[in-house]
């Protein structure tokens, strides 16, 4: 296969791709855009690849091109005195959240993130266990630079806590798989961690009713935990009200493992009920208060019931990784989301080719 | 038939209206720019605003939504004629106390949704000083902000879900109380377009629980520098109140005249200083916030004895804009945002600039997000004051982008800054906005010549857009 000489020259080693597809490593707006102006210019599909964490939503195309954000992974500016930082599209999260910690910050990021990036977790709307009472992902994206399709670098937002300065690209593009752009720069909005923090073993979840807004209360297949950070006095009265076994710090759970992984979106009042529905060996490990329940199971016996009932109180049951061709027939996100026709023509002024990531997004987008 | 007979078959005689006096009511927003509608209509159901957007593209006019019309960036002035739609009569307020959510209708005045929630423990968060009178589809358009957005967000943050009707009068219903809702989040872009993609009927809001505690703390200072640096402070710290507003002492002594709200007019400045949640965190983080206060030479530390002086102290945070009626008959207020450690720097080049105008600005702001709120006073029938004004506060903004900041922190771009976006933008993101806009609205029939500038899509040579009207300033 042929190249242009400006794209071979970005070619890059990247485990796990097959010789015939073209494995590149930008590390510029510039090198970025002229990928995709390449990839748009002779349709080829261009698979984006953070950490490599999120990459069993949907029903992606096979790649042509894979284009890794490896080199996107500095810090460009880290005000800590204005709680906000800015990063590359591939920056690592546990490296962000390890240099915020040092200065007592967060960007409020998945916990667990293994190898996602920042990047990657806004792409797939990746959001924190602590979204309860910190909120989600989105809510922590100021400024995103992207470089759309069609390879146009375009930058949306600001670098400021509080902004209504035109249209509200940067929370458009949480949840998108890149089909606006690859993200390459993104400021976040970080919060201060406070000095106490409590991880409470309850035998019941109501018994978090006594404690106004907890960070988290999480339960899983073997724990049920609230979750309390605040001063030293407030995490201690709170903490003694509780009167569960105390774990020092925050102790998170990971989510559940398994060869099939699901993510089910219930209305926060039907979790409980959502966890007694789940097909016999399905492991969980739920959000309490938002409805966010991540699964896994080692088949897909009992999907099809799941994912009625939750579409029937208007949730979801979501695919999130699946052996090659394991679920034929069954749509990886469920019933298309409204107003298809509009997201496709939105989509369509940003990657008009449709190259970046086709498929991942629910409806076939 | 006419566009005005076409409306009345689909609504209704009385809630249409087209007599010069009313339409004069519905010219303009709480803006300064004035524009002039073919008509108004009063719609009360989703169905209706459906009819009144095909009627309206059937006719290529312009349609302008609008709630209580209290905006300060001419979003809702139809600058380009056509129809004003005003949700005032979309009232509705469905209650989830289990999900703490609620459908609420597009008219819903902002402070009634919080009153009625109050019974069931709960509250809508954002809190715009103009809360007593604007509404839900005005909050949602404008993503509007407030005092204690520093902590819970703004107004996206707090909708779940929206029913809008877009183009065509195709009805959607967007978003839900189950998390994530899959594809893009078309929801998300409709909060804060200012109705230039559709019109927002009803949303679907979070509420949040009622605080078990709080403490209200108001402290004086000797210099505006000394309570800003004291905000700069608190946010480096690592230390987020779930509101931090400054009051200067013009607007003091212009609040303290009409509501006796209890503030210190012999000080340069003032600090209202909010925490929330359980007793034990409130008492350390108010001793926390005196003793940086203290450090910074504050004169004075107040707390709120109870419920009633705390209302006392908010009433006066948020009628100040009112109170600046008794000093000139016209005030033009700004909205910006900076960082926060810029602060300081910020506000005395806001002054200077003042100065050298010959102007009265009075400030009253939203210190802990870094969003300012100079507000200028003058009487505009004075020979080339308008023009003044406008100069003074074009300077202010440009002080505010040179620190690093943003055209707008919560009221919207609208008519008025909209030819200001080129000083944040390139004309690549502009275009990108364009194209968002195209679209959702390929007539280009929602609320025109809002937010963009003239020629924003790239290549748009012949475009509908035109310059800001002659005239169109009042």
């Amino acid at each position: 296969m042929t190249h242009p000489g400006d794209i071979m020259r970005l070619e890059a080693e990247i485990a796990g791709v097959p010789a015939d597809v073209l494995a590149v490593a930008p590390s510029t707006n510039d090198e970025v855009a002229s990928v995709l102006r390449y990839a748009s210019d002779s349709n080829k599909v261009v698979d984006v690849l953070g950490g490599g964490t999120h990459h069993g939503y949907g029903s992606p195309r096979q790649p042509e091109i894979v284009l890794s954000m490896g080199r996107f992974d500095q810090t460009e500016a880290w005000n800590p005195e204005d709680l906000t930082v800015v990063v590359g599209g591939g920056m690592p999260i546990e490296r962000l959240e390890g240099m915020l910690a040092e200065r007592s910050q967060t960007a409020v990021l998945p916990e667990v993130p293994g190898s996602s990036t920042v990047g990657g977790a806004i792409s797939a709307g990746m959001s924190s266990l602590r979204r309860g009472r910190l909120y989600g992902t989105r809510e922590r994206v100021l400024e995103v630079t992207l470089v759309t399709g069609d390879g146009r670098v375009v930058r949306a937002g600001g670098r400021v806590v509080k902004n209504v300065t035109g249209y509200d690209l940067p929370r458009l593009v949480v949840g998108a798989f890149g089909s606006l752009g690859v993200i390459t720069s993104i400021c976040l909005k970080l919060w201060p961690v406070p000095p106490a923090a409590m991880t409470v073993i309850v035998d019941d979840v109501s018994a978090a009713d006594v404690v106004s807004r907890p960070l988290a209360v999480l339960e899983s297949d073997d724990r049920k935990a609230v979750f309390i950070w605040g001063t030293e006095s407030e995490v201690e009265a709170v903490s003694g009200r509780l009167r569960g076994e105390e774990i020092p710090g925050l102790d998170w759970p990971v989510d559940p493992a398994g060869s099939l992984r699901w993510s089910l979106r219930v209305p926060p009042a039907n979790t409980s009920e959502a966890i007694a529905k789940l097909p016999g060996g399905w492991r969980y490990l739920a959000v309490h208060g938002v409805g966010d329940i991540r699964l896994a199971s080692d088949s897909r016996q009992g999907a099809g019931a799941l994912r009625s009932w939750a579409e029937g109180i208007g949730g979801r049951l979501v695919v999130t990784e699946s052996p090659p061709a394991s679920l034929p027939d069954f749509d990886p996100w469920g019933e298309p989301p409204p107003a298809i026709e509009l997201q496709r023509r939105v989509i369509a002024q940003f990657d008009p080719r449709r190259i970046i990531n086709p498929g991942r997004l629910a409806g076939g987008l | 038939m006419s566009l005005v007979d076409d409306l009345r078959s689909a609504l209704s005689h009385d809630r249409v209206l087209e007599e010069p006096l009313e339409l004069h009511l519905y010219s303009k927003d709480a803006s300064m720019m004035r524009g002039e509608a073919t008509c108004v209509v009063l719609t009360e159901t989703t169905d209706e605003v459906a009819a009144v957007v095909r009627i309206a593209e059937d006719h290529r006019v312009p349609i302008v939504a609008r709630g209580a019309g209290t905006g300060l960036t001419a979003g809702a002035s139809p600058t380009e004629g056509g129809i004003v739609l005003s949700t005032t009569l979309m009232n509705d307020i469905e209650i989830d106390v289990d999900n703490r959510t609620a459908w609420v209708g597009a008219g819903v005045i902002n402070l009634d949704l919080s009153t009625y929630a109050e019974p069931y423990g709960l509250h809508f968060a954002p809190d715009p000083s103009s809360q007593s009178v604007c509404t839900i589809g005005g909050n949602v358009a404008n993503n509007s902000g407030g005092a204690h957005c520093l902590a819970e967000g703004a107004t996206t943050s707090h909708v779940l879900g929206l029913e809008v009707v877009l183009a065509g009068g195709e009805v959607v219903v967007l978003g839900g109380e189950a998390p994530d809702s899959p594809g893009l989040d078309i929801k998300g872009i409709i909060v804060g377009s200012e109705g230039t993609l559709g019109i927002v009927t009803s949303a679907l809001v979070r509420l949040l629980p009622l605080d078990p505690d709080v403490r209200t703390l108001l402290i004086d200072f000797e210099t505006m520098e000394e309570a800003t640096q004291t905000v700069s402070d608190m946010i480096a710290a690592g230390f987020v109140p779930a509101a931090l507003e400054i009051m200067d002492q013009k607007m003091m002594v212009a609040v303290e005249n009409w509501l006796h709200a209890g503030f210190p007019t012999d000080a340069a400045a003032m600090l209202l200083a909010e925490v929330v949640g359980e007793t034990e965190a409130v008492t350390a983080e108010a001793a926390l916030i005196s003793e940086m206060a203290y450090k910074n030479n504050a004169r004075g530390v107040e707390l709120a004895e109870d419920e009633a002086h705390r209302a006392k102290l908010w009433k006066g945070r948020k009628s100040a804009f009112g109170a600046l009626a008794q000093i000139s008959p016209d005030y033009y207020l700004h909205d910006t945002v900076v960082p926060r450690s810029r602060l300081v720097e910020t506000m005395d080049e806001v002054q200077q600039i003042a100065d050298r105008y010959g102007l009265d600005v009075y400030n009253v702001f939203h210190a802990g997000d870094g969003n300012l709120h100079p507000l200028i006073s003058f009487d505009a029938s004075e020979e080339g004051m308008l023009d003044k004004v406008q100069r003074a506060g074009e300077e202010m903004v440009a002080a505010c982008l040179r620190n690093g900041g943003a055209l707008s922190g919560e009221h919207g771009i609208g008519l008025e800054k909209r030819d200001m976006m080129r000083a944040s933008f390139t004309e690549l993101d502009l275009d990108a906005q364009a194209r968002l806009k195209e679209a959702f609205d390929p007539e280009g029939l929602f609320n025109p010549a809002k937010i963009l500038p003239e020629g924003s899509r790239c290549f748009d040579f012949g475009g509908t857009r035109r310059p800001i009207p002659e005239g169109a300033w009042v």
